[in-house]
């Protein structure tokens, strides 16, 4: 094997990583502390606020530019999905009407499924 | 015999360095090139493994992948996917997928993944999680399969809906439990605790002013961990971007972390308050709606996986689970790995799947 103890390119990557290591240990410790937890929550509170009114500002921007609201597209989009839902219930229904007509000998073959058999290997036997 | 190589006093191999050279200017070009390719291409296709959708509600979707061997074994799989992250972690390309490697065993598969709630889903609870998606999807799976019995398996908040859940329906149907790196004990997420130090962490405010907590919130709490890993991974890239095997595992993992789903914010708020502030479930206080969740009522067989370099849930969260839970057959396996390399990757391909593999065999028949 190459000696990787002078071999730049690996002194540069293991530099790299004990970086990283130090770094990542050094900022835990940093945000451990209380005083941490309190600046970042006291700018998240103000942006989730200035968030809010923007969101509101918005609203009323589109409502006077007649454009629709992202309240009526998530309608629609809730529409669509509801249509799609419902045709996926009416796939699975005719998957299970198909499967049924197929067990009773008397429709179109339904997509086999395989039987539900299979046993453990035998102990300290391999599997395919 | 050849002559010993030319080397100055510390050892340094003098002849070495032409080839040294050579090799890093083929790599520097190679980079230029492939760096290219890199901003022109998109990533590996994910999740590609033949599925029909079984349900589709509002945040809730139902999978069943198609079974690939003649016979398979008689009780069934539900994955409950973390409600923070997709579910194509666990199916990535095809020999690094954890859901072909059980179609392959034999296992027939379903899948509650998860997409992004929308605005008007704030609203959302604890109990729609535990009460109503995940007894819907196993009913759902007991009509599709034809069978009573059903095996859960919970990745991360997945695991703990999973015991939420057992806990509440712990007469049935469940019939096998499995938890990849589950927290039980909240004190012990310490940087999580830090960040919502009651104190200081305005839940309401926040929950009230914005509605879903936004992905973005998310993904820079897990990135807040570990601080200067994003900067060194986009080193080691640059490194290896010659390397295409490399490349596409970086692209992989890369895409699911940065796919960081929004959290309905009720639901938000209860975690907040029942799990991170008052450590609910470690102290069998948690209830849902009302229903008692105790985790010593769970007494199915069950798996407790857990990574020994987990830096989001450390083990200290995850340990008590383990005796926790009513269960007489129940083991935890600690492995190699952190808490995505535990479930996805090589690393998942050589321990935990074959493991879990032997250990479930058994109990679905």
């Amino acid at each position: 094997m190459a000696d990787k103890s002078n071999d730049p390119v690996a002194l540069w990557q293991n530099m790299i990583g004990e970086m990283e290591k130090g770094f990542n240990a050094f900022a835990n410790q940093a945000m451990a502390s209380p005083q941490f937890s309190k600046v970042v929550n006291q700018v998240g509170g103000a942006t989730a606020g200035a968030q809010k009114q923007l969101g509101e500002l918005m609203e009323k921007y589109l409502l006077t530019m007649n454009l629709p609201s992202r309240a009526q597209m998530v309608g629609m989009a809730e529409r669509l999905q509801s249509i799609e839902g419902q045709l996926n219930e009416i796939k699975s229904m005719l998957h299970h009407m198909q499967g049924n007509s197929a067990n009773t000998g008397s429709g179109h073959p339904a997509t086999p499924r395989p039987p539900r058999t299979k046993r453990p290997p035998p102990a300290g036997g391999e599997q395919k | 015999m050849t002559a010993p190589a030319a080397s100055d006093q510390a050892g340094f191999d003098l002849s070495s360095i032409p080839e040294r050279i050579q090799s890093e200017v083929q790599r520097a070009i190679a980079r230029s090139i492939k760096g290219v390719e890199y901003i022109s291409t998109s990533g590996p296709s994910l999740g590609s493994t033949p599925k029909d959708v079984l349900s589709t509600r509002g945040t809730m979707n139902l999978y069943h992948y198609r079974p690939v061997e003649d016979e398979i074994y008689r009780v069934p799989i539900l994955i409950v996917m973390a409600t923070t992250n997709r579910g194509y972690i666990l199916d990535m390309v095809p020999g690094q997928s954890f859901i072909e490697f059980l179609l392959k065993r034999g296992y027939d598969v379903y899948m509650l993944d998860w997409t992004a709630p929308k605005p008007e889903e704030k609203s959302l609870r604890m109990e729609d999680y535990v009460l109503d998606f995940i007894p819907d999807c196993v009913r759902q799976v007991q009509r599709d399969s034809g069978e009573n019995d059903v095996t859960v398996i919970g990745y991360c908040f997945g695991g703990v809906l999973s015991l939420l859940y057992g806990s509440i329906f712990a007469d049935g149907p469940m019939k096998n439990l499995i938890c990849f790196t589950t927290p039980v004990d909240f004190r012990e997420m310490k940087l999580f605790q830090n960040f919502s130090d009651r104190r200081y962490f305005d839940v309401d405010h926040l929950v009230d002013s914005i509605g879903n907590v936004p992905p973005e919130m998310i993904l820079s709490s897990f990135e807040m961990l570990r601080p200067a890993s994003r900067a060194a991974s986009q080193v080691q890239l640059w490194e290896n971007i010659w390397n295409d095997q490399f490349v596409k595992s970086y692209r992989m993992f890369d895409r699911w972390a940065t796919d960081t789903l929004p959290l309905a914010g009720e639901y938000f708020r209860t975690i907040t308050k029942d799990l991170m502030w008052d450590n609910k479930l470690f102290n069998d206080t948690m209830s849902v709606s009302g229903r008692k969740a105790d985790i010593a009522s769970i007494k199915v067989p069950m798996l407790h996986a857990v990574a020994e370099h987990d830096h989001i849930v450390p083990y200290a969260a995850a340990r008590p689970l383990i005796e926790k839970i009513g269960s007489a057959d129940k083991e935890e396996v600690i492995l190699k790995g952190g808490h995505v390399s535990l479930v996805a990757g090589p690393n998942a391909v050589r321990r935990l799947w074959p493991k879990l593999d032997s250990w479930l065999c058994e109990r679905s028949t």
